[in-house]
């Protein structure tokens, strides 16, 4: 069976290809918009125009048949236009109003779950994991599942002060913006990498893997054509590992979850903000990781009862101060907490004026 | 039902959530390959087991002539789950602003499903639409199949990686650059640089239309295009006094919350002193019916954004402040795009992110190279102590 | 130089750095026109690029960064080039 003849340095298709008629008619002249349920929404144009928009949740790891069960969706109700947003939910562009109803009833009597806009939790930015990851120390879509079935109503019912943006990492490479997330789990290694002599020296090139640490742990080890690793200065990022696959940073029994809070991305009222850490560990659970769950449960109780109208998990946290969010909580203040990486000049108190 | 026993798994199926089990299950209904998927399954469970993950780093597999768009993924147990003895990745890369129709997404889901496991990430962090499991001898005819269609590969590797944006003006009011444009324009402009690794490491590009950056831009793009505005919030006193009527607080809620204090409220006519306003988007965000940006659009461009790996994570800094993006082919932005990312190439060591390579040379020799002058808005405040480096040229001044 | 003729210096750089240090595209530029004065980048760019696109030298990637080499006889049977 032959093949099509392939072309190169094509890039995607134009986007326009795939907008309905309504968006081009109206592309870049859109004028207000104003959120119908936690799932609907509705953008009015300067001629008048509209478009409706509705949301589902999505596990991002999709099978071709369930997204051939959207697209049949699509046609039925909205002229087969369909579009992801960047947090990996699903949107349905309505054209004809009276279509949205009978698709958000559809969508709900199948099981989709119809939310995401608005003052509670969208879809949870998360990486591979165990799925697909040679890297992961934990599994990203099995927390994610576990802490979404605990926090759905945020996604299609309950509201808090602001968004809510979780985030899920299954090691530090972080592929996503965990480190700036409102409550983010990130996987963490806490032994000293094992080293495969043997294959360090088949397989790696040894001024790379030196160059790989970041605390400079790293030293050659001439005679063995190996390297050998400081215990007292290895804080067991991993990147050797990524450069030197024969350093092996998994350790199941001591490897596990990192609780991290306060990080946003948008500049609305104060500048974009790394989260912090919260908790720095946690066992690997599964299937379900319950203490991962409740410890964010407690988190996202604690801020809901005490955090204004409009504020962010990190603005509430800045206005009451670290301190207090340790008391509020009752999360054990650790050495981990401590900054003694390279931020740490800016994160240590400088001030006599303070919370008991 | 299937080759294992998965009671781990079986578990992550119960829940309103809906399940990535339940859709790994569902792609062995589908795929000319179901043992990719059932083995994949497998091999999962025995990860919750042993918490342990049990995939090889990747290898070396690509179509002929790129060096991006595929990752190699191998199973460490291939004897014991040979269906995904090979299970690679292969990146497609989306439209901007991740619009499609039903007919195009059918067509890719037709091809996945002959040539792969039928599993796909709707999308993967960078941006693309990522197809999960495929075997090396697949993947010459996906790629002719994919891109006889128009669909190419996106990046990976020490590459320009697939540039990514929000909605943009496909439908937002706030959107003051034309993100979806540039996006779409910069993939087209870097499709070398995409598919053929020759930076010293990654390259990221990320395009919001507004300070709410719904594509995370400042947090996860070596160059993050941030759309902005000049001039005057334009108010709709009409509206204002709708959501007065409605019940809002724009004393405390609005006014209230203005972190520059420019805001003032006369019985429920609203006034923004906009000589002093940062165009943060708080009140514009809350008010989206009375509330509108300023007419003059235009681009902030900061640099440097990433995560963790090395030396601790960064969040981009402020390069140029106001860029016009509405030029034909957006010509001002891709020029200097191409003199940042030349600097980068010609200074950065292997596997230096432009971010770290900013911290180790200044951002003086950035500036001076791509011809942008000192301003107070690169800077959240002067340095503190007295050590500073002087030039020649500063001498002449 | 003949197009030929700097192709078959690329190769036998890369094949007397084989196992030794990874090459970036630029090292292999660098080493062209420190050896060629008259030589420019984009002259021994097309010239690796045309070895590149019939797979008589391929991207590699390894330790987290990508790498010129010269493909294995695995990868050459793959694409069905022997």
């Amino acid at each position: 069976m032959s093949l099509p003849e392939r072309q190169t340095d094509v890039g995607p298709p134009h986007f326009e290809k795939f907008l309905p008629p309504v968006i081009k008619e109206n592309y870049g002249k859109w004028k207000s918009h104003e959120v119908l349920t936690p799932g609907t929404m509705v953008h009015t144009a300067e001629s008048g125009d509209q478009i409706h928009t509705v949301r589902i949740a999505s596990p991002r790891i999709l099978a071709t048949e369930t997204i051939r069960e959207m697209c049949d969706l699509a046609e039925k109700y909205c002229g087969g236009f369909i579009r992801f947003t960047t947090r990996n939910n699903v949107e349905f562009l309505v054209s004809d109003k009276a279509q949205m109803d009978p698709l958000v009833a559809e969508l709900k009597e199948k099981g989709y779950m119809v939310g995401g806009i608005g003052p509670g939790i969208s879809n949870v930015i998360h990486t591979q994991g165990w799925v697909h990851c040679h890297g992961a120390c934990t599994d990203a879509s099995g927390i994610v599942k576990a802490m979404m079935d605990e926090f759905h109503e945020y996604f299609t019912t309950k509201t808090l002060p602001n968004k809510v943006r979780l985030a899920v990492a299954c090691c530090v490479n972080m592929c996503g913006a965990v480190h700036v997330s409102d409550i983010a789990v990130v996987a963490v290694h806490r032994k000293v990498p094992a080293i495969d002599d043997e294959n360090v020296g088949k397989m790696c090139e040894i001024p790379t893997v030196i160059g790989s640490c970041p605390t400079s742990a790293i030293r050659p080890n001439p005679k063995d054509k190996t390297v050998t690793i400081n215990e007292e200065k290895c804080m067991y990022c991993g990147n050797c590992f990524t450069v030197c696959p024969p350093i092996n940073i998994h350790n199941p029994e001591h490897d596990g979850v990192a609780i991290v809070v306060g990080g946003k991305i948008g500049s609305l009222r104060t500048s974009p903000k790394f989260s912090k850490l919260a908790i720095p560990f946690l066992h690997n659970e599964p299937p379900r990781w319950p203490k991962v769950v409740d410890a964010i449960k407690n988190i996202l109780d604690v801020y809901a009862a005490n955090a204004r109208k409009h504020e962010r998990v990190g603005e509430w946290i800045e206005r009451i101060g670290w301190e207090d969010f340790f008391k509020l909580t009752g999360i054990e203040f650790t050495f981990q907490h401590i900054d003694d990486f390279t931020f740490m000049r800016d994160t240590l108190r400088t001030s006599a004026a303070f919370k008991y | 039902m299937g080759k294992y026993k998965t009671p781990m798994l079986d578990e992550l199926e119960k829940g309103p959530w809906p399940s990535f089990v339940t859709e790994i299950r569902k792609a062995m209904n589908t795929s000319a390959m179901p043992e990719m998927a059932e083995d994949e399954l497998g091999q999962l469970e025995k990860s919750y087991v042993t918490k342990k993950g049990y995939w090889k780093h990747g290898g070396i597999v690509g179509v002929l002539g790129y060096g991006s768009g595929v990752i190699g993924r191998y199973s460490s147990l291939p004897e014991e789950f040979p269906g995904i003895a090979h299970f690679h990745t292969y990146r497609i890369n989306q439209p901007s602003g991740f619009f499609y129709t039903s007919a195009a997404l059918k067509e890719i889901c037709d091809i996945w499903d002959k040539y792969g496991s039928s599993l796909t990430n709707m999308h993967g962090s960078t941006g693309d639409l990522v197809l999960l499991g495929t075997t090396t001898a697949n993947l010459e005819p996906l790629f002719a199949e994919y891109s006889s269609r128009g669909w190419d590969l996106g990046g990976s590797g020490s590459a320009m990686r697939t540039p990514s944006c929000c909605v943009g003006m496909a439908r937002c009011e706030w959107a003051n650059i034309d993100a979806m444009g540039i996006c779409n324009h910069m993939t087209q402009h870097f499709q070398d640089e995409l598919h053929r690794p020759a930076f010293p490491y990654k390259f990221k590009i990320k395009v919001s239309g507004c300070a709410c950056d719904c594509v995370a831009a400042i947090a996860r793009a070596d160059l993050s295009i941030i759309g902005t505005w000049k001039g005057d919030i334009r108010i709709d006193q009409a509206e204002v006094k709708k959501y007065a009527d409605g019940g809002m607080d724009i004393q405390s809620e609005i006014v209230g919350m203005c972190p520059t204090e420019c805001m003032t409220l006369d019985g429920t006519t609203l006034s923004i002193n906009n000589e002093q306003c940062s165009r943060c988007m708080h009140c514009i965000s809350k008010m989206t019916m009375a509330l509108r940006p300023g007419e003059e659009k235009g681009a902030t461009i900061l640099v440097g954004s990433k995560a963790p790996i090395v030396v601790g994570s960064l969040i981009s800094w402020v390069l140029v402040p106001f860029i016009k993006c509405d030029d034909e082919d957006f010509a001002l932005l891709t020029e200097l795009t191409e003199n940042i990312i030349e600097w980068w190439d010609d200074n950065a060591k292997p596997r230096e992110r432009l971010g770290e390579l900013i911290e180790v040379k200044g951002m003086r020799p950035l500036l001076e190279a791509i011809g942008v002058d000192p301003q107070p808005q690169q800077v959240r405040e002067p340095r503190k102590d007295p050590f500073f480096f002087w030039s020649e040229s500063d001498f002449d001044k | 130089m003949e197009e030929k003729e700097i192709q078959d210096e690329i190769f036998a750089y890369l094949e007397k750095m084989k196992g030794k240090k990874k090459l970036k595209e630029k090292d292999i530029y660098k080493k062209m026109m420190a050896d060629h004065a008259e030589l420019d980048k984009n002259t021994v760019k097309t010239a690796l690029r045309a070895m590149i696109n019939v797979g008589k030298v391929m991207y590699s990637y390894g330790g987290g960064a990508s790498s010129v080499e010269i493909p294995s006889e695995e990868y050459l049977k793959e694409k069905g080039l022997i």
